[in-house]
């Protein structure tokens, strides 16, 4: 026998990974049925699980396209933010006029709730999805920043005697050494940015969009729809596990070093 | 195989920061250390021993004086160098193997003669079976033991260690003492050994050079004469013991042990 046989406990481990879950799950829907059957709530102040998760299935067409069109505003306030907050954490540690000149600006900004901006923002861009987009960049980019300039910090003094002692370049150091070192700061914020994103990209769809699970949601509101509303809570949930399991993928993809969170 | 390099130092010092608040640090003190000679600097904390380690390496510049490696002026890092440090300093995203080649990735070195040498390390190393674990799958030995072939893995002419074995156990401390002077009895390279230990002075050294601090100056220059290999108990050699005795009551001299 070459290679090691994989207990029966091992080999069903994914099946209680799944299961455990789904009966948890299974079992709050149940007892939210439960309740306002028997207590006879009436569908306007609450539905029950098979009210909303049924129309989640007819209307599957109008709330996958809301989803994308929310997922869509995501990715690129999302990618925007990483794209900016990234190397501009690069160039604040590099130069320290930089910093000291940047620095009240960014606390002051990351303190602003960001969504105080959006009716400027509708002014200047009407009801739209961009409203959406610029609110998600700047919910994500002020975390990526910051972790990233942590990231790029933490790179221990005297690695740089040694790097020096190899005759690397400033930009060998980089990339063979304060690029890596810094992955697993930026994912921080990252991780914390997504969560940030499909929170703001909610709030800015009730302001100010047309489009989107947030808009969906609103205008259920206004129709006293509450099956639709509770759908598009489903779907909003969905879109967050989607985008935060991508996170998660692309972490262990980039970072095959990092050691398991169990283990 | 590079043989080892000459370092040659004349009056240097060393002072942090130029305004009232500047603090002197080192010197002034001469080196003469000989190709393939493995010497060590002892002394208490602060007494500027990385600080020269720093300079003859030309990684901080000195304040005054000159230095010469195989008879060149120092006046940028030199390449021809191997570093390690206390804390082994490796970078936790790469294997054990992996962090020994970025000696080869930043050099641009060839690859399978590199990789052929830090194998050979691995083997001589005891880190077999470690390459393709990473830092923090290792133990504090094996690290620092990984950090060892990457400053050896290139071939350097020199070998800085600023108390490479100031954080591990007695027992490993032993066995990579033993394993570092059988490496350094093959390659010859020279040796600047900073250490805080008597022990690994006397163990490992041709010369010990002791020091005091405020500023750091040296104040006594021992000649161990020892066969080598030098066992693992050194204590079975008088001369051993009679080395020992003499650091240890120069220390007392200065000040360094206040034992009633």
């Amino acid at each position: 026998m070459t290679a090691p046989m994989k207990t029966f406990r091992q080999r069903t481990a994914w099946i209680a990974w799944i299961a455990y879950p789904t009966l948890a799950v299974a079992l709050c829907l149940g007892l939210w049925e439960a309740l306002v059957r028997i207590n006879d709530v009436p569908l306007y102040i609450l539905p029950k699980p098979s009210d909303f998760l049924a129309r989640l299935v007819v209307d599957r067409t109008t709330v996958l396209a809301q989803a994308l069109a929310t997922s869509v505003s995501i990715a690129l306030g999302f990618g925007m933010a990483v794209l900016v907050a990234v190397p501009l954490a690069l160039a604040i540690i590099s130069v320290g006029t930089l910093e000291r000149g940047l620095f009240p600006v960014i606390v002051f900004l990351n303190i602003m709730p960001k969504t105080v901006i959006g009716p400027i923002l509708i002014v200047w861009f009407g009801v739209s999805p961009a409203v959406a987009v610029f609110i998600v960049f700047l919910m994500c980019f002020f975390p990526i920043l910051v972790d990233s300039m942590s990231g790029f910090r933490a790179t221990d003094p005297r690695l740089r005697y040694i790097t020096r002692s190899m005759g690397a370049s400033a930009f060998q150091t980089f990339r063979y050494v304060r690029l890596p070192a810094a992955m697993g700061y930026i994912f921080a914020g990252m991780k914390i940015g997504i969560v940030k994103a499909v929170e703001g990209v909610i709030i800015a769809e009730f302001i100010g969009s047309s489009a989107g699970l947030g808009f969906m949601i609103m205008r259920a509101s206004s129709f006293m729809d509450m099956e639709l509303m509770f759908s598009g809570l489903i779907a909003t949930a969905l879109v967050a596990l989607v985008f935060n399991g991508a996170m998660l993928a692309a972490e262990k993809f980039l970072m095959p070093w990092n050691r398991p969170r169990h283990a | 195989m590079t043989t080892g390099a000459s370092i040659v130092a004349r009056g240097i010092t060393k002072v942090y920061g130029n305004d009232s608040s500047a603090y002197h640090a080192l010197g002034p003190i001469d080196l003469d250390i000989k190709p393939g000679e493995f010497v060590s600097l002892i002394g208490p904390s602060g007494c500027g021993k990385s600080t020269t380690l720093l300079l003859a390496s030309g990684l901080e510049p000195v304040t005054q004086g000159s230095i010469e490696v195989d008879g060149k002026p120092l006046t940028k890092p030199i390449t021809e160098v191997g570093i390690v440090f206390q804390d082994h300093l490796l970078l936790d995203f790469r294997t054990a193997m992996k962090n020994v080649m970025l000696q080869q990735e930043i050099r641009g070195l060839d690859k399978s003669v590199i990789q052929a040498r830090a194998e050979s390390l691995f083997e001589r190393l005891n880190l077999k079976g470690a390459e393709n674990r990473y830092p923090w799958q290792l133990s504090g030995g094996m690290r620092q033991r990984v950090s060892i072939a990457r400053a050896l893995v290139h071939d350097p002419s020199m070998l800085l260690m600023d108390e490479p074995f100031g954080a591990l156990d007695a027992i490993s401390r032993t066995q990579i003492r033993h394993d570092l002077e059988m490496l350094w009895l093959d390659t010859r390279k020279t040796v600047l050994f900073i250490t805080h230990s008597i022990d690994e002075a006397v163990g490992l050294s041709d010369r010990v050079l002791v020091m005091s601090k405020g500023p750091g100056t040296i104040v006594e220059e021992i000649k161990i004469d020892l066969p080598r290999p030098r066992p693992a108990h050194l204590g079975e050699y008088p001369e051993f013991t009679k080395y020992a005795n003499r650091i240890y009551s120069i220390f007392e001299k200065l000040g360094v042990y206040k034992f009633k």
